[in-house]
This record gives C-alpha cells, structure tokens and sequence, in this order.
C-alpha cells in the first residue's frame, strides 16, 4: 500500500513528539522564533537538556535552527507539521485508485446490467 | 467543526460516473461489487461482509503479497445511516478476524492515527449518471493522552494554516 513509506517518516516524527517538553517547545515556537535560553524559562530543566529536547526535534525535520553564531534561534518547520496534522491525505490516492477501479468495473458492468458475480 | 478541520482530516473526493445511483449504491453494499473494485492496489478482499441497516456491522478483510508472504488487515465497523442509493454512513477501525478493534499503534501505524475513521457517501442522480461525493474523516478517539494531542497540535495547525495562507 502507498501508505508504507510515508508510515516510517511519520513514526519517527511522532516519536519526536511523544513527549511533553517537546510539544511544549513547538508550541511556543507556533508564536515565534526563540533561542535556546527563551525556549528554557518555563521548564525546571538546565540548557544541555533542553539542547538535547531540541536536536531530537531538529533530526524529526519539526524544528529549524539559524547559523547566526551565537544566537541560533529556533524556527518550526511547518512542512513536516502540515504532513502529520493531515493524517488523512494520506489516503486520498489510495481512495482515487479505488475509484477508478470502480469506473472500470462499471463499465465492464455496463453491456449487461445484471450482477455477474466476478470474485476477483 | 470549522472548515479547517474538515480540509485536514478528512478526504473528500467527488466523482461522476456513467452509471445509475442505484448500481453505484451496490458497488458499496454488495460484496461481489465491492471486492471487484475496493483493493487497494495490490491486494484482494477475501471477506466481505455486509449488514447493511443502521447499526449493522461490516467486516473486510484486504489481503496482499509481500515479500515476507501474504499479509491480511481485517477492518471492522457500524453502519451509521443507509438512506438507499442515496447516503450511506459507516465506521471504519482496524480489527482482528472477529472484528475485536485494535489501537492503529498495535498495527504499526502512527500515533496519530484515529482508531475509528468514518467513510460517508453520497450519491446523486444526475440525468441518468451518477455525482458521487465520499468523505473518509476521522473520529477524535477521546482518550485523555488523544485530547493533550490534540491540543498541542491545533495550535501547531493554526501556526502551519498561518504560513500557507502567506
């Protein structure tokens, strides 16, 4: 099914986002960039743990970082954001391909309107 | 629900086809019609079984190859609304072989996945062809950890609505 390499991509992001810190960073983010030290004041947690929180978000493709030397602010990658929050596109080829399976049936159906049984 | 939660999680296809309402209907409801044409691509429905009226249940069972050998998906679900070639509802959510549901993480499949998904069709005669419009959304499953999820993400979405709309 097409829905297998899509799936993996997807599990990696989700398992970046199993976790409440992290959904936290992303949804301050949702609001603006921010360096590290802004993205650390509402947690009791120290800098490298929140650079660690971070850097998972980052290989996910979910969070973006500037190569400004020392500030490096923090952007959320809205691709990936917009590929997980629409689960369901997901199923929009698998659904066209029934459909046009469906037409053809139909059409097969078309010269004899009574139901063959075709079991395949 | 806003238009927005529509467009992200649900799809919506409209096709025509040169067919009567009444035989697109049975393509839905009539395993023979449906196991010629539901696949998907790939793989056959061994089963298919079909109650339909409302609060009738259904069972598919899709089979496919793979190189590890044949793989089976059994779905299961509910018959919401049957208003005969005209709307049909049902329920959708991945089960065993007796139609017990299983959480989509048990099949491998992403978190955020709904565990219950609802297909709607609407069929409309339109000078002897058929307008079809299915709709395939997803139920929010409920539980507390779905809620926190949702919650989370509703604001990522508005975030992401905010840049596509740029």
């Amino acid at each position: 099914m097409t829905l297998m390499t899509g799936e993996e991509r997807l599990s990696e992001t989700f398992a970046a986002l199993a976790n409440s810190t992290r959904r936290a960073i992303l949804a301050r983010l949702a609001d603006g960039e921010a360096n590290v030290n802004e993205l650390a004041e509402p947690f009791d947690l120290t800098l490298p743990a929140i650079s660690k929180h971070i850097k998972v978000l980052e290989r996910a493709g979910l969070v973006a970082r500037g190569q400004r030397a020392q500030y490096r602010p923090c952007t959320l990658d809205a691709a990936r954001l917009e590929e997980i929050s629409a689960w369901a596109e997901q199923y929009r080829p698998v659904w066209e391909a029934r459909f046009d399976r469906m037409n053809d049936y139909l059409t097969q159906l078309r010269p004899q309107r009574k139901t063959d049984k075709r079991d395949d | 629900m806003t238009d927005d939660n529509v467009s992200r999680d649900a799809v919506v296809i409209e096709r025509n086809f040169d067919a009567s309402a009444d035989l697109v209907w049975q393509m839905w409801t009539q395993p023979e019609h449906f196991k010629a044409w539901y696949g998907p691509t790939g793989a056959t429905v061994p089963v298919a079984k079909m109650d339909v009226r409302v609060g009738g249940t259904r069972l598919v069972c899709m089979k496919m190859e793979t190189p590890g050998g044949p793989m089976q998906m059994w779905f299961t679900g509910e018959y919401r609304e049957v208003v005969e070639n005209k709307r049909l509802v049902y329920t959708e959510s991945m089960s065993d072989e007796d139609g017990n549901v299983l959480s989509p993480s048990a099949m491998g499949m992403p978190e955020g996945h709904p565990t219950t998904t609802e297909v709607t069709v609407e069929l409309e005669d339109v000078g002897g062809r058929t307008k079809m419009v299915m709709t395939h959304a997803g139920i929010p499953a409920g539980s507390p950890g779905a809620a926190g999820w949702e919650m989370a993400l509703d604001k990522l979405a508005a975030h992401v609505e905010g840049q596509s709309r740029r």
